[in-house]
């Protein structure tokens, strides 16, 4: 690799750099626009077909020859999923596992990368690459035996069972997550507030904690669109239709006594993926910049 | 594990490797009577981690050598049977036919989403802003949707009879009426439907990070690649591939390992059929743990599937650990 950086480095030095010519330029800009054009028209087209089936009146949903605009937009099929099915009491069942899950996971996971960041001792490095190992374990792998272990608890079917589950599934990359952030704060504040007289455990509360502060909402986003989103572990564990959570209620998702419903499906899906999509392009910048910044430097 | 923690993760992780560079030495040890500290701040995820998930794994282990089924649910009981569920599955055809699937699907999924992906940053930075802009968002859209939502949305795109995509398929008149089309009868057309469900998702990521590191490139190689007299198509593959190199490794590590994991987006379109032609690993020892109920084949399945994986998160950890990254 740092072999061909050099070589094109000193091809870099070869000569000075010439304008181009302007109107070859323009007309590939033309192209690539239309291209990019094609590119999003394709790539937003199932969630423009989601957004539109949702709120097209039933009679319009199954037609011959699809209709591509919403030409008598109504918000029944939205209406319905909400008040004809057990929306609410699954959207709580949702609020309560994932935010429980969420608050404990960021507590342990902020001590933890403190602790991995901040100080240096024996076994750090090997304790790092073991969490990272263990996230990346197959689905089934963890779900199998937490559901035999579960199940001889009498935690199946209960708030307690998912949480933990869910805390499992969400620490280690929080832990990873957190650290980053820990990683950037400057060694001098810590050596300041120890001149200051402060010890190991008022630096932590008082210096570096509101620190992180925003490092905890990124990563409480990530740990709650990962949670919010989680499908397999809320179907096996949750076997009462009362105690579904969100992501079971939407692939369930039948108005009673109702042939197959594709407007309220969409109008279901679009209540699911809205707060989610929302918190993705709230931290966009966020995603992109910081990969970038490290993907880079190889 | 869902495909948005492991974007999360690897992304988090890489942002920690960045800033370091710039910090001149290590953060000082703490003073003595601070010994403790780590210890009582790493023990909740200790026993967090311990209890939920090193301590399932090593049980997912034991179980992978007994009988355990359905009657062990409820009466507890089981035997040990030693090596027989690992003997059991590789002798069945359909284990290699799933490890096979699994593999060159896996294959399929990275290729498809990479050359898009690259393609789509490279497209990214011929773009004016405003066209720049509708791309991103629309990239952000595919990402941010939820798979189990978007599998849904695919039910319903391809619905035989009234799906939109058969409709437009039928009127190209290339392929016949295909308005009531099947895709999920045909192994065939079932694949490819996932693979355009998961490549749909896997592209944003990849573009988008992809774009960014192609934007930090020195310019200046590539103006002089091309007083040089490279062609367009040569600057991309000498020049730009080559700078981009690092990130591309990351990425295609870590989408091997997310797509070897892709679960839902067939759980909830197929279920592994039609007669298992969908069936993954992954979804295969799911059927078998929790459909048949034979959990100790299950489990076999799920360490045989667990070890396979290990072998590309090792090179990815690493890579990870050659690169400098200071743990």
């Amino acid at each position: 690799m740092s072999a061909v950086v050099t070589e094109t480095e000193s091809v870099t030095t070869a000569g000075p750099a010439a304008s181009r010519p302007r109107p070859h330029r323009r007309r590939r800009a033309i192209g690539a626009d239309a291209i990019a054009l094609a590119f999003s028209v394709v790539w937003i087209f199932p969630v423009y077909w989601m957004l539109i089936t949702a709120f097209k009146p039933r009679s319009d949903v199954m037609t011959a020859t699809p209709e591509f605009l919403p030409f008598h937009p109504t918000v029944e099929n939205f209406v319905s999923a909400i008040t004809r099915t057990n929306f609410l009491l699954n959207l709580r069942n949702s609020v309560v596992v994932v935010g429980v899950a969420i608050v404990f996971a960021m507590l342990i996971a902020l001590f933890a990368s403190a602790a991995l960041s901040r100080f240096r001792f024996r076994g750090r490095r090997t304790i790092m690459v073991l969490i990272l190992a263990v996230q990346m374990l197959p689905g089934a792998a963890l779900l199998i035996p937490q559901f035999l272990i579960f199940n001889d608890l009498g935690l199946l079917n209960r708030y307690i069972g998912l949480i933990l589950a869910y805390v499992a599934s969400v620490l280690p990359f929080s832990i990873w997550s957190l650290r980053g952030f820990f990683v950037t704060i400057p060694v001098e504040v810590e050596e300041a507030a120890m001149v200051d007289g402060a010890g190991t455990w008022t630096i932590l509360w008082r210096v570096l904690f509101p620190l992180v502060v925003p490092g905890m909402i990124s990563t409480s986003i990530f740990g709650f669109i990962t949670a919010w989103n989680e499908y397999i572990l809320a179907y096996t564990f949750m076997k009462d239709t009362t105690m579904y959570t969100l992501p079971i209620w939407l692939v369930s998702f039948r108005v009673p006594n109702q042939p197959v419903d594709f407007g309220g499906q969409m109008a279901a899906s679009v209540l699911f993926s809205l707060p989610v999509v929302v918190f993705f392009l709230l931290i966009q910048r966020h995603l992109v910049t910081g990969m970038s910044a490290g993907a880079v430097k190889g | 594990m869902s495909t948005s923690t492991a974007i999360v993760v690897a992304g988090e992780g890489v942002v920690a490797a960045a800033p370091r560079g710039r910090r001149p030495r290590a953060p000082r040890r703490f003073r003595m009577q601070s010994r403790l500290a780590p210890l009582w701040l790493l023990s909740p995820a200790g026993i967090v981690i311990s209890a939920l998930i090193v301590a399932p794994i090593v049980f997912l282990i034991f179980t992978s050598f007994t009988d355990f089924d359905q009657r062990t649910l409820f009466t507890g009981e089981y035997e040990g049977v030693g090596l027989e569920q690992y003997a059991r599955i590789f002798a069945d055809p359909r284990f290699w036919q799933s490890a096979l699937l699994t593999l060159l699907f896996t294959a399929a999924l990275v290729a498809g989403s990479l050359v898009i992906g690259l393609g789509v940053a490279h497209l990214m930075t011929k773009l004016g802003t405003t066209m720049r802009y509708v791309v991103t968002i629309v990239l952000i859209f595919a990402w941010g949707m939820p798979n189990v939502a978007s599998a849904q949305v695919w039910n319903w795109l391809f619905q035989p009879g009234y799906g939109v995509v058969n409709w437009m398929l039928a009127q190209l008149r290339v392929f016949g009426d295909t308005t009531s089309l099947s895709w999920w009868n045909s192994p065939a057309l079932a694949l490819l439907n996932i693979w355009m469900l998961v490549v749909w998702q896997a592209v944003p990521f990849i573009a988008l990070t992809t774009y960014a590191a192609q934007t930090q490139i020195d310019g200046a190689l590539v103006e002089a690649a091309r007083i040089d007299g490279a062609g367009e198509w040569r600057i991309y593959f000498s020049v730009i591939l080559t700078q981009l190199k690092p990130t591309i490794l990351l990425i295609t590590v870590l989408s091997i390992i997310w797509d070897f994991n892709v679960f839902n987006q067939i759980w909830l379109t197929t279920q592994g059929g039609p007669e298992n032609a969908t069936a993954t690993l992954g979804v295969w020892a799911y059927l078998t743990a929790f459909n048949q109920f034979r959990i100790g084949t299950g489990a076999a399945i799920a360490v045989v599937t667990t070890a396979m994986l290990t072998i590309v998160s090792g090179f990815y950890i690493r890579s990870l650990l050659r690169s400098g990254e200071d743990l």
